[in-house]
């Protein structure tokens, strides 16, 4: 008995030792790691809606934040937010930013498992740069009659990147015209 | 001594084959296929026919020398493996294609595992998967005639002529089968239109176009007919018998008249399952790649097990996987099986008790 | 055996992946470029030489008993240190190898040397011992991410090595690429030694 409470004893104080050691080395990353995650998303939400500013959390989709831009003078300038669909081996995210007329103003491939050297092409600048002043009637791939020329090989993936961001618009279609009855309800109130 | 009371383990009984007659009669037995590959895709195909078979006979020859054993070129066993990989690529292909296809096949497919006999699969459709995965876009694109020949046929080269003026770009893929795979996205197309096209598919204009060869395709899947008369060639001479192809194309046939129509079960015309059997490379791969002595069971049982196997997994591959052709891999997966099937299949001991 | 020896054993004679054929796992998974492998191995290797070192200190303490769980204690809480540090210091890296970090517990190369060799010898040999197999590991893992590379993608460490007009063989970056080129420097090694 008295061996096995030692055997106890022994393990208990290594993984003590264990978890302080971890807990304070996590002191010190965890708020490095959230920068770092705040950071890269800021600055992905900055490169594809450049004329923005600052941004406020508007609603949710996918899980992730809408936000809206608004420029030096407080106006909107337009919108950000992530679309999210299974391609060919995985969720294929796409950072989106949209002007106030909700046409596609830069989009950003963010995280994606497709295959390399065909759906992992999407990541190229050629490829993302076809999807600026897009709406989302012409979202549709060269294959399906649109006008975005699919990657080599890869049709699946383009085809998912173009859904998730027509579904991404429809949405922000419906959030905008909902806000614009609400400001306008108010000012019908405020007359 | 003469060799009539030479005192031997059994089988006693012996058949006068061997491996380079048999080899030699598969590779005559290909050259139909060839001939009309090469009339309707031109010169090139021989070519790179050419470029195959030699670049697989080398590999053999300096792999069997670095492995100090006798060199066994001769036998023609590496001049099929050759010759099936040029009939799984295009006229369009660069020439170092099949080159690298073939040198794959010989040194990884079949020399790693000790040579002819030893390995697990198809060393020709083991170079097939190795190029479809390395160069996608070129193994699956670029399936057009090129030789002014084939202008002969009047009809439109991809045998599709039936099709609607009007139908999506979605459905204009190369092959007869891109579109037949197309046709089950519902999310694409509308539902008429997808029975329209449906029906312009199993219609025996597309069926006697794509027996004779006049489609877009690979060198050596085109004709059903030039690889039927070999085949028919290979039965005459017991190289092949009928059970895996048999039990392969039937599991085919009643798996797609089953399950391939648009409309549920059974709601396929009973063309459709004529057009799956000619179209891609399931005449190819059941009389020729299937059936190879290495890689295919031994027991009569386990033939037609395998067979129903390579069927169920291409149909499986071809209505709902993401592939729209699904036999080198069929064939590959049940490669993998044989031994197993084989264990399984034993015929009884005579005299053997059940336990 | 002397210190040098101990030392040089990993890289080639006693090498982690070719000869023991021990941590295939990442191996396979992360050979796809030069990057991931050199980023991977170093982790690898810090997690090895510093289980080592904890290991051999305290193996005089340790019942015989619960040897194997204190041991992955151990090697556990480094592992989760070098995932920490990574994430916040070297995040890019950290997202391309991904899960493969946390797997380094169940890398059998670690549990292997702290059982095989630093519950027995004292904290220099362990040392020297955890640093050579650590670099033998990474030497394997560079060499395959070389190939793998320069056949799939045309590169190395990111920079186009080959022509414009090379199409590249793209199973080398895929799983299978990585099951073919491992296969055959296990073979050559072999041949080698015969």
């Amino acid at each position: 008995m008295k061996y096995y409470l030692k055997l106890g004893f022994v393990l208990l104080s290594i993984t003590i030792i264990a978890s302080g050691v971890l807990a304070y080395i996590n002191s010190i990353t965890k708020p490095i790691i959230e920068e770092n995650q705040r950071k890269t998303k800021e600055e992905a939400r900055l490169e594809v809606l450049p004329s923005a500013v600052a941004f406020d959390s508007l609603s949710y989709f996918n899980d992730e934040v809408v936000y809206i831009g608004k420029n030096e003078n407080g106006e909107i300038v337009g919108y950000t937010f992530v679309a999210s669909l299974y391609g060919y081996s995985g969720d294929v995210k796409t950072m989106i930013g949209v002007t106030q007329e909700l046409v596609v103003n830069k989009i950003k491939i963010i995280e994606q498992k497709e295959t390399p050297g065909l759906g992992a092409n999407c990541q190229k600048q050629e490829f993302q740069k076809q999807f600026e002043n897009k709406n989302k009637s012409s979202m549709l791939v060269d294959k399906d009659g649109g006008e975005i020329i699919s990657i080599t090989g890869a049709t699946i993936t383009t085809r998912t990147i173009a859904n998730s961001i027509k579904t991404g618009l429809v949405m922000l279609e419906e959030i905008t015209s909902e806000l614009e009855e609400l400001t306008s309800d108010k000012e019908e109130e405020i007359k | 001594m003469p060799d009539i009371y030479a005192v031997s383990a059994s089988p006693h009984l012996k058949q006068r084959i061997s491996v380079p007659s048999v080899m030699w009669q598969v590779s005559l037995a290909l050259t139909p296929a060839l001939l009309v590959g090469i009339f309707f895709f031109g010169i090139q195909s021989l070519y790179l026919t050419i470029y195959a078979v030699a670049a697989a006979v080398i590999t053999e020859a300096v792999i069997q020398k670095l492995r100090k054993i006798p060199i066994t070129i001769t036998d023609g066993s590496a001049v099929v493996t050759g010759i099936l990989i040029a009939f799984n690529i295009n006229t369009s292909s660069p020439w170092w294609l099949p080159v690298i296809g073939s040198v794959f096949a010989i040194a990884i497919g079949k020399q790693v595992f000790g040579g002819l006999g030893y390995n697990i699969f198809n060393p020709a459709l083991l170079g097939r998967a190795f190029m479809v995965a390395s160069w996608p876009t070129l193994m699956t694109s670029g399936w057009k005639a090129t030789s002014p020949l084939s202008n002969f046929f009047e009809s439109s080269i991809n045998g599709l002529k039936n099709l609607p003026s009007n139908v999506p770009e979605v459905i204009t893929s190369a092959t007869p089968l891109g579109v037949a795979k197309a046709l089950r996205d519902t999310t694409q197309i509308s539902r008429d239109m997808a029975e329209t096209v449906m029906n312009s598919l199993s219609n025996s204009d597309t069926i006697q176009n794509l027996f004779w060869g006049n489609v877009g395709g690979v060198i050596g899947e085109v004709s059903a007919a030039a690889l039927l008369i070999g085949a028919a060639y290979l039965a005459y001479k017991h190289i092949i018998e009928w059970r895996i192809p048999i039990s392969y194309i039937g599991t085919v046939f009643v798996l797609t008249y089953i399950f391939g129509g648009i409309n549920g079960l059974f709601s396929a015309s009973i063309l459709l399952p004529v057009f799956h059997i000619f179209s891609g490379g399931l005449i190819l791969g059941a009389f020729f790649m299937a059936t190879d002595m290495v890689t295919s069971p031994v027991t009569k049982r386990g033939r037609i097990v395998f067979g129903m196997g390579c069927g169920i997994l291409t149909v499986v591959n071809r209505l709902v996987g993401g592939y729209q052709e699904g036999v080198s891999y069929s064939i590959l997966l049940m490669n993998i099986t044989v031994p197993l099937i084989d264990r399984f299949t034993l015929p009884r001991i005579f005299g053997e008790v059940k336990a | 055996m002397t210190f040098f020896k101990e030392f040089t054993k990993g890289f080639v004679k006693e090498n982690p992946v070719f000869v023991m054929a021990l941590g295939l796992c990442p191996v396979l998974a992360v050979s796809s470029s030069v990057e991931n492998a050199i980023g991977m191995g170093a982790a690898a290797t810090f997690v090895l030489v510093f289980s080592n070192i904890f290991i051999s200190l305290i193996k005089n303490f340790i019942p015989n008993k619960i040897r194997i769980p204190s041991y992955i204690v151990v090697i556990a809480s480094f592992v989760t240190i070098v995932d920490m540090v990574m994430e916040a210091y070297v995040p890019a890296l950290h997202k391309n190898l991904g899960l493969f970090i946390p797997l380094i517990v169940v890398n059998c190369i670690i549990l292997g040397r702290a059982e095989a060799f630093a519950g027995k010898n004292n904290v220099a040999r362990s040392i020297v011992d955890g640093l050579g197999m650590g670099i033998g590991f990474t030497l394997a893992l560079i060499v395959i991410a070389i190939i793998r590379e320069i056949l799939g993608a045309g590169q190395l460490l990111g920079f186009n090595v080959l022509p414009e007009t090379y199409n590249p063989m793209l199973i080398a970056i895929l799983a299978p690429g990585a099951f073919i080129v491992m296969g055959l420097l296990m073979g050559l090694m072999n041949m080698k030694k015969k």
